[in-house]
Formats: structure tokens, C-alpha cells, sequence
């Protein structure tokens, strides 16, 4: 019984990962139209605007520009499939060396935000659910409200301003060289990402808590005579989760977007400044290599996030 | 015209130096910037936060006097042109040292020289057309020219033509000279320069650091050689106000492209010392001049006088104010700033005049209501505002201005194919010469004349006769010539010149940002 649980839990994350085969080919397809859609050239791009016709002209044969699409798209899809990405145009390197320099910065900054709008979230919505239409409830919604409505670079402007320029307690900006230094340095960033997260994971887990406050199978337990404490931990809490990790799931893409702003406002070298460069130097390959390895990324997680589903819901696993 | 020059070093570097208290040496800069290096390389660097970094790897034959007007020795000597003006002669200083410690000597000078003008390697080869052959005979080195070239000499002051290590390159791995570029840039470390810094240190969109090169040949006031300073650590910081926070914070000792609407909160401040550095950085907007547009549809700016009116009718100063804070001048020639070479002055230029502006677009007969679309750049704060000021000030003459917003690259795209009517652009000279931005603002074959399709047969034979005259007088009035009928020809809006702006701790002296752009650290101390 407990083997076959195991065969199949496997199972079916062989079948979700393989899954992720059309997925992937799908934004392949998707991103290769749209980068070439996308007015601008990236000849001139990359010799400037003063370049010569003959100069431009060189620079596309030499980037494959000018073949046809079909056979543009065959040799992305090939080279991809040897885990060649090509050459950035504007980093003058591979893509893949390219995004793996910068893909632990990203990763971290992405799970110190999602770890911290947890942190902020998680028992705020408790004490919100619990204390409903009090004033610790108002209070909480409201604060989250304003999160919610300011812009991130503008929240990131504003902690950088007060917390870091104003009593110095972050630096201003940068990545620091050492592992420690790096976490000093991004506690602000993924701050910013995290209040506008945790808005969003808050009004979520608030509701949900309440719904399962009202379920009838909290009410029976509480007339069975549970300690609250049991009631909230055993029945409510994995309950109230259920939804929350498929929002959380969700909102890893909402994280990663966040990035291109944050890493720009405070100077972090990670994906997403680059995809805002590679973006505004037309730098195909670049564009290509980095939407790829964010869908790859945000795939995981949703595997991540169903699994763990899952094990909290086991009615999700006969489906 | 047989001219030799020599002039000693030691003067040369004194008179530099403006500051008349005792030199501090050692420290470290720290300098933050708007955008990384990704290869400082003097024949590959072709974005500016590449190319104005070349100087402190790298050391050219001559540089550029301090006025921007002439030519000086660097690591030539002296220097001669023929009376036929098809050789140049420059005899290298003795004992000079790339930053390693290795001798640099005139087979250095000959692979540096044909490297830069060869056209499958560098995108700037171009400006060294006119070199046939380089040779060198010990620290004698000589160019052969296949034609008289005026602006030889500052090319040779020029970041493409700066000197790398032979040696370096020959040692370094790969199949191709890019790929040998991109192993010794990646390696970092002494040898591949002799300039007044090696890099020691690269992370690839974050971070670089410089360190002093014990062998530079330049001396400092005190006698000794520069820099005066140990290094200097560059952070990349995109975000404007981000980059000054560090610095108002204590964390940086230098933020560059301060945006003009913040210069007078930081001239208050009295830790710090905002920089207006002059420069050859020009604002224009290239006006379409072709007979029908794009789409098909005719073209009411094809109209010379809609262009002037255009011109007449645009309030520079309300402008300069509103965008820049006062921190900028009108064009005083339409072709280039006023501190490039040969530069006439021709101030005011088109002077606000809305009587003028209404009779010429009386005498054109452009009917009222006629539409004209402004392409800005998106998210750009100061082209909203031009295009919202020109929406105002141009509806007296009967203009409906609508905009349309792109992208940088999307600008440029439109530039080239012609679907535009009137859009912004900027330009800083490269070369501490006149026919780079002349060559690109008014001579069609380079790019259509900045992309308006202006094209006039004078005009361009007057330039390329110009691009071989070697007698100074003649030459500059030639260049009269071209900006005298490139103003009454009005194919842009002859906007205005915008100094670079950078604000220094005050524990900073003797940065400079010259005029080409060129950041300048050999004089720079840090006293704390």
C-alpha cells in the first residue's frame, strides 16, 4: 500500500515533468515570434545608431539575421536542445555562462521575498481572521491595502530613502562580494517585492481562514470540545493553506517580474536587470535564454507547488 | 608645412594640474556609474560607457590638449607631418612600459595601428581610411597616408588607435582577434595597456575596479609618476536616484548623469561638488525633409521654410529652463557644439521670433490644422516635456503636434527607414574632430543626413573636399561654409548643448570629464 503510493507519486511526477516538454516548445515558438515582432533591430542595437548600411548589413549575416525565419527557428530549437543558447550580442559571451552568473543572485533575492512575505502575511492573516471586524482587522487590511496600490519602485525608493540613505541601518544599493554581505544587500529589495507579495497572500489567507472557521467540520470540532490550539493547527491552518500555496505557487511569476524593476532601483546584478537590458539592445538570443530559464523556473514551481498540495489535500492525488 | 614639435613632458602634466596645494597620493575612488563596461578593447569599444574608459587602460600616441582645440605628445614625443601631408612622423619617448613592466616599443605601435583600421575587425576603421602603411624603426614610427587627411593627427588621439601589448595578444587564447579581446579583458591584469591604470578586477554588470600602473610615464606635479590615486572601484547603479542617494549616503565618492532636474539640490549640499563639465554633447531633432512621407502621404516639412519655422517658432531659453534648469545653451552652431574644432559661431541661432515663424508659414501655405507626430522616447521625462512645450508653442502656426512614444531602438529603426516627422536625438563627438559629427548630421551617403534625407550635391562636395585639405585656414572656411547652409537649410531642430553632469564628494579633486566624454582619473586625489 505504501509502496504504491510512492511508484505513484513518481509517476506522476514523471508525467508532470514531461509535462513541461510542449510547455516549454510552446513559449519557445512564442518568444521567438515575439522578440522578432518587436520593432527595432538588432544590428542597430548593437553598432549604434551611427553605423553605416554596409556595417549593419555585415552585422546581420553574421547573427543569422538574415536567414529565414524557419531555419532562424531550427536553430534556435536545435541548439537549445544541446544546451547552447547562443551568443549574447550584448555581453559579447555564451548565454547559458551568462545567465548562470546571474542566476543565484535572482533565486536568492526570489526566496528571501516569497520566505519574508510569508513571514509578513502568515500570522497578520490569522490575527485579522481571527479578530474579524475588530479594529486589529481593520488596521491590518488597511496597511496591506496601501502595499497593495504603491508602485514597487516607488515602495523600493521610499525604504531605500528612510531606511538605508536616511538611518543607515541597509546599504544603498549593490551586491556585496561574500554570502552574508549578499543577504545585507538584498534585504531591502526583496522587502519591497515582499509587502506588495504579502498584500496579496494576506487577503487571501485571511478569507480562507474565515471560510474554514465557518466550515462545519470546525464547528464539530470545537463542539467536540478541541483545544483552539488544535482546532487552528490540525484543522484550520491546513485547510486555509490548500489555496494559499496555489496562490503562492502562482505568485512566484508575480516575484520574478518584480525583479526587473527591483534589481534596477537598487543596483542588483541578477535576471532581471538583465532581461531589461537585453530587452532594450534587441539582444535575441539573450531575450530567448532568459525566458526560457524564467518559464523553466516558474514551471518547477508549479510542479513544487502541486506536490505539496497534494500532501496537504490527499483527495488531489486520485485526480 | 614641416611642424615638429616637442614639448616636455613635466610641463606639460604641471600645467595640467590646477590644484596649488600639496599632491595627496594613494586611496581609492569609488565612481558609480549609469551603465557597466563590457570590453574595453580601443578597437572594439563602441558604446560610451566603453569607450570613455579606454583612456585610463590604454595611452595613444598624442592626446588632446586640455582646451580640446589641438593636439599634444603622449607616448610619441614629437610629431611631424610632410609638407605633401602624406607622412607622419612620431618618435616614441624612451623607456616607456606597458603596465606589467614589459617595454613598449614600436611593433607594439605598428599591430596597435593596423588593428584599429582594419575594417573586419573594427567598426571604427573608418576613420583611419587614409593610412596605407604603418611602419616602425626602432621608436621611430611613420605613417604613409594615400591621401592628405587634416584630422590624422587627432585620430591619433583618439581612443581606437590607443597602443595594446603585441605581446599580450600573441599570448592570449583563441582563434580570432575578438576572441583573444575577450580572454585578456575576462583575465584582467597588468600588460595589455600602458595607460595610467590596469583593470584588476571585472564582474560582468555590477562591478570593476582599477588598479595604478606603477609604470605610467606621465609625472604628477610632485615629480613623481601619476595617478595619484591607488585605484578606483566602479559600481553600476542604472537607477538615477538610487546612484545619488549612494553617494549622498557617504557610499560612493562620484555619481555620474546626475539628471539636470537634481543639480540644484546638489549644488546645495555642501558635501558635495556638482560637476558641469562642458562637452560636445548636442540635442537636436532631425526633421524628416522628404518629399512625401513615409506612407506615402506628402510632406509638409519637405518645406524649407516650415523647417525654419519650426525653428523660429521653437522658445529655446523657455526650453533650456523647463528641461534642463538652466543648465544648458542653445546650439550656437547648427552643426556641431561650440567646443568642437572649427565650430563657427552663429548665435543666436534662429532666435525666438514667432512674427518671422508666422510669415514664413504663411508664405509656404501650410493650411491649418496641418498634424505633425513628435516620436519621443518612452519614459523619457524631458522629451515629454519638449514634446509638450512644442504642442504650445506651435499651435499658433496652425500645427496640431501629436506624439508617439517608442523605444530606443525602435527610434533608431524609424531613423533609418524614414517613418518619422520630427524626433529627438543626442550626439557626443568620439573624435576631437569636426568631420564625425558633420560627416553624420549633413553628409547624405553616411546615413542619409541623420536619417532626415536632406541631400545637397554642395554641400557634400564641400565636405569631402574638406575631409582631404590640409591647409587649416582653407579647411576652416570650408567648415564655415557647410554650417552656414546647413542652418538655412534647417533639416532639425537646432535644440540646445547639456554639459555632463557628475557630482563629487568633496574629498575629491582633479576628476575630469572631458569634452569627447572621456572620464579622467590620473589627476584625481582623495583626501580623507
Amino acid at each position: 500500500m505504501f509502496r504504491n503510493v510512492q511508484v505513484g507519486g513518481l509517476r506522476y511526477i514523471l508525467t508532470r515533468l514531461l509535462l513541461m516538454i510542449p510547455t516549454l516548445f510552446l513559449v519557445m515558438v512564442i518568444i521567438f515570434l515575439l522578440v522578432r515582432l518587436l520593432p527595432g533591430d538588432p544590428a542597430i542595437a548593437m553598432a549604434g545608431d551611427r553605423a553605416s548600411d554596409a556595417e549593419l548589413e555585415a552585422i546581420r549575416e553574421r547573427l543569422g539575421l538574415n536567414e529565414p525565419m524557419l531555419v532562424q527557428f531550427w536553430l534556435f530549437l536545435s541548439n537549445t536542445l544541446q544546451g547552447d543558447l547562443g551568443r549574447s550580442i550584448l555581453m559579447r559571451a555564451p548565454v547559458t555562462q551568462t545567465i548562470f552568473d546571474r542566476l543565484p543572485t535572482t533565486l536568492l533575492l526570489t526566496f528571501l521575498a516569497m520566505l519574508l512575505s510569508l513571514l509578513i502575511a502568515g500570522p497578520l492573516a490569522f490575527v485579522a481572521a481571527l479578530r474579524r471586524g475588530r479594529i486589529a482587522d481593520t488596521v491590518i487590511r488597511s496597511t496591506f491595502q496601501v502595499g497593495l496600490s504603491t508602485p514597487v519602485f516607488y515602495l523600493g525608493l521610499l525604504l531605500l530613502t528612510f531606511l538605508a540613505a536616511g538611518l543607515h541601518w541597509f546599504p544603498v544599493g549593490g551586491y556585496g562580494d561574500t554570502f552574508v554581505s549578499n543577504l545585507y544587500h538584498l534585504i531591502l529589495p526583496a522587502m519591497t517585492v515582499a509587502l506588495y507579495t504579502s498584500a496579496i497572500i494576506m487577503r487571501n489567507l485571511r478569507s480562507a481562514v474565515i471560510e474554514v472557521l465557518d466550515a462545519e467540520y470546525v464547528q464539530f470540532a470545537r463542539a467536540k470540545g478541541l483545544a483552539d490550539r488544535l482546532i487552528l493547527g490540525r484543522h484550520v491552518l491546513r485547510n486555509a493553506l490548500i489555496s494559499t500555496v496555489t496562490l503562492v505557487g502562482l505568485s512566484i511569476g508575480n516575484l520574478m517580474s518584480g525583479t526587473l524593476v527591483t534589481e534596477t532601483v537598487f543596483a542588483v546584478p541578477g535576471l532581471g536587470r538583465l532581461m531589461l537590458e537585453a530587452i532594450f539592445a534587441r539582444d535575441y538570443p539573450l531575450i530567448q535564454g532568459l525566458t526560457l530559464t524564467f518559464a523553466v523556473l516558474v514551471s518547477l514551481v508549479f510542479l513544487l507547488t502541486d506536490l505539496f498540495q497534494s500532501w496537504l489535500d490527499p483527495r488531489m492525488r486520485a485526480t | 608645412m614641416k611642424k615638429t614639435l616637442f614639448v616636455a613632458a613635466l610641463a606639460l602634466s604641471t600645467a595640467m594640474t590646477t590644484s596649488l596645494f600639496a599632491q595627496e597620493r594613494g586611496g581609492v575612488m569609488t565612481f558609480a556609474r549609469y551603465d557597466g563596461s563590457r570590453l574595453i578593447d580601443p578597437i572594439y569599444a563602441d558604446r560610451n560607457p566603453d569607450i570613455w574608459m579606454v583612456g585610463s587602460l590604454f595611452d595613444t600616441l598624442l592626446r588632446t590638449s586640455a582646451d580640446s582645440q589641438s593636439v599634444e605628445p603622449g607616448l610619441a614625443e614629437s610629431y611631424s607631418v610632410s609638407d605633401d601631408g602624406l607622412t607622419v612622423s612620431l618618435t616614441l619617448r624612451d623607456g616607456l612600459m606597458f603596465s606589467d613592466g614589459s617595454d613598449l616599443t614600436g611593433e607594439d605601435v605598428v599591430f596597435s595601428l593596423d588593428r584599429a583600421r582594419d575594417p573586419d575587425l573594427s567598426p571604427w576603421a573608418g576613420l583611419l581610411g587614409s593610412i596605407n602603411e604603418v611602419s616602425a624603426d626602432g621608436q621611430e614610427v611613420t605613417l604613409s597616408l594615400a591621401s592628405p587627411d587634416p584630422s590624422i593627427l587627432s585620430m591619433l588621439a583618439t581612443f581606437n588607435t590607443a597602443i595594446v601589448s603585441k605581446d599580450a595578444f600573441d599570448a592570449a587564447e583563441g582563434a580570432t582577434d575578438q576572441e583573444r579581446s575577450a580572454a585578456i579583458f575576462a583575465a584582467g591584469g597588468p600588460g595589455v595597456g600602458s595607460g595610467p591604470f590596469y583593470m584588476s578586477d571585472f564582474e560582468q554588470g555590477a562591478s570593476m575596479s582599477f588598479t595604478a600602473n606603477p609604470h605610467y610615464w606621465r609625472m604628477g606635479a610632485d615629480g613623481d609618476p601619476l595617478p595619484y590615486l591607488d585605484g578606483v572601484e566602479f559600481e553600476i547603479i542604472p537607477d538615477d536616484a538610487t546612484r545619488i542617494l549612494r553617494l549622498q549616503a557617504g557610499e560612493v565618492d562620484a555619481a555620474e548623469f546626475v539628471p539636470f532636474s537634481r543639480v540644484a539640490e546638489l549644488e546645495a549640499d555642501p558635501d558635495i561638488n556638482m560637476e558641469l563639465f562642458p562637452s560636445t554633447r548636442i540635442i537636436y531633432a532631425p526633421i524628416n525633409t522628404r518629399d512625401t512621407r513615409a506612407d506615402g502621404s506628402p510632406n509638409p516639412l519637405a518645406d524649407v521654410r516650415v523647417r525654419q519655422a519650426l525653428n523660429y517658432a521653437m522658445n529655446k531659453d523657455a526650453l533650456i529652463q523647463l528641461v534642463l534648469q538652466g543648465a544648458g545653451q542653445p546650439m550656437s552652431s547648427p552643426l556641431m557644439a561650440a567646443a568642437t574644432q572649427l565650430s563657427a559661431d552663429l548665435s543666436p541661432l534662429y532666435a525666438y521670433d514667432m512674427d518671422r515663424a508666422s510669415s514664413l508659414i504663411e508664405e509656404a501655405g501650410l493650411p491649418e490644422g496641418t498634424e505633425i507626430t513628435f516620436t519621443t522616447l518612452a519614459g523619457s521625462a524631458d522629451d515629454a516635456t519638449v514634446f509638450a512645450a512644442l504642442q504650445q508653442m506651435w499651435a499658433p502656426l496652425g500645427i496640431e503636434l501629436v506624439v508617439q512614444q517608442v523605444d530606443n531602438p525602435t527610434r533608431g529603426a524609424m531613423n533609418r527607414s524614414g517613418e518619422f516627422d520630427i524626433h529627438t536625438y543626442g550626439w557626443v563627438n568620439d573624435v576631437n574632430d569636426p568631420s564625425q559629427v558633420v560627416g553624420w548630421l549633413g553628409y547624405n551617403p553616411t546615413a542619409q543626413a541623420v536619417g532626415t534625407g536632406w541631400n545637397d550635391d554642395e554641400f557634400n562636395a564641400i565636405f569631402e573636399a574638406a575631409n582631404v585639405e590640409i591647409d587649416p585656414e582653407t579647411r576652416a572656411e570650408q567648415y564655415r561654409q557647410l554650417q552656414e547652409m546647413y542652418a538655412d537649410a534647417a533639416p532639425l531642430l537646432f535644440m540646445w548643448e547639456t554639459p555632463f553632469a557628475v557630482a563629487v564628494s568633496n574629498d575629491i579633486t582633479g576628476y575630469v570629464q572631458t569634452p569627447l566624454g572621456n572620464n579622467l582619473f590620473e589627476e584625481a586625489q582623495v583626501t580623507r
